[in-house]
């Protein structure tokens, strides 16, 4: 009877010891986790593309299509375009630089047709930084079309995934 | 006896066809530099995605023409005009998308029929210097006009007409 009883102490107490540091271990990412920056405009750079070789209309179509999610996030005051010399009075300004690594030109053709081939995508390294030049954040980007729709599509699932991106880092 | 009468129906055809001709050729030498059947696939103000229209370029000015809407890049500000190729389904749009339904691969088969446009990329600067893009798809052959057209009005490029009409596909070489 007292082994039976002092196995189930020990596994009772095995089990509150497990239950609190599995607590302990989630808490653990969001304390870790970079507190949100406050951030009231962006200036978006027109993005580059220093290793690969990327048609123009990619080029233009990341550019227009990262300002149009941004603008639809509502998550700051002003977007500001490449250039734009308003820019340079705003306060708080987040400056988001894109350079493109990656890039896979698909068919629709083939997507059409096989389904399973021809993909494009589109690999970007994106980099928010203050108006010092500071990197404030900074992850890679990916951007895909497989199924349905042109090669551009690519640059609009992208510049999906950079608005979330802003909107979970940013206030 | 009805020969004579077939004749004269022929040559009155005729007759109003040229005749036709005459009145269209002013028409056409006011508006030398118009590519209608433009797509806008993206970055003009105003103008929704993908929305077909008028493009033409007189008076130094760009100017893409949907029904009531009409927007005005002036050449001077388009810092690079770039020309490229690709093609399209033919069946396109919501019909296009809806025969992927079809049975048999019948949509698979229709994706094969495809039309060769042009497409026709700039880059220019608003008033305020914040730079845009917009991308234009045209009518295959009229890409290098549009060109032609802006860079005679002011606009900038860093590939020469020449060198992109150089760039198209090599001709094939005859088996001997």
């Amino acid at each position: 009877m007292k082994s039976i009883r002092s196995l189930i102490a020990l596994l009772s107490l095995a089990a509150v010891i497990f239950v609190t540091a599995s607590a302990a271990s989630a808490q653990a990412p969001a304390a870790a986790a970079m507190p949100k920056v406050k951030a009231s405009s962006i200036q978006v750079v027109m993005v580059q593309s220093d290793e690969v070789k990327l048609p123009i209309a990619f080029q233009l179509s990341l550019y227009e299509q990262l300002i149009e999610q941004l603008d639809k996030t509502a998550k700051f005051q002003h977007i500001y375009r490449d250039g734009d010399k308003a820019a340079g009075d705003a306060s708080d300004l987040l400056v988001l630089q894109s350079n493109v690594f990656g890039f896979k030109q698909g068919s629709e053709e083939k997507r059409q047709v096989t389904t399973v081939a021809g993909a494009t995508q589109i690999k970007v390294h994106c980099k928010f930084v203050d108006k010092s030049g500071k990197s404030v954040f900074e992850q890679d980007v990916d951007g895909n079309v497989r199924f349905i729709g042109g090669n551009l599509r690519a640059t609009f699932d992208f510049a999906k995934k950079v608005a979330a991106l802003a909107v979970a880092n940013f206030t | 006896m009805k020969m004579p009468r077939a004749v004269s129906l022929l040559s009155a055809a005729a007759a109003a066809i040229i005749g036709a001709g005459v009145l269209a050729t002013p028409a056409a030498a006011q508006n030398p530099m118009s590519f209608p059947e433009v797509k806008c696939v993206f970055g003009l103000d105003g103008i929704k995605h993908n929305a077909d229209g008028v493009m033409s370029v007189q008076n130094g000015t760009l100017e893409f023409t949907k029904g009531k809407k009409k927007v005005d890049i002036p050449a001077s500000s388009i810092t690079e005009v770039m020309t490229g190729k690709d093609t399209e389904r033919t069946i396109g749009g919501t019909v296009g998308t809806l025969t992927m339904f079809a049975p048999y691969g019948g949509g698979r088969f229709l994706s094969l029929f495809r039309t060769k446009i042009d497409t026709l990329s700039l880059e220019y600067v608003d008033a305020s210097g914040g730079v845009h893009g917009a991308v234009f798809i045209l009518v295959e052959g009229n890409s290098l006009g549009a060109k032609k057209a802006l860079l005679d009005a002011g606009a900038k490029t860093s590939v020469p007409v020449e060198v992109e009409a150089d760039q198209g596909p090599a001709p094939k070489e005859k088996k001997q």
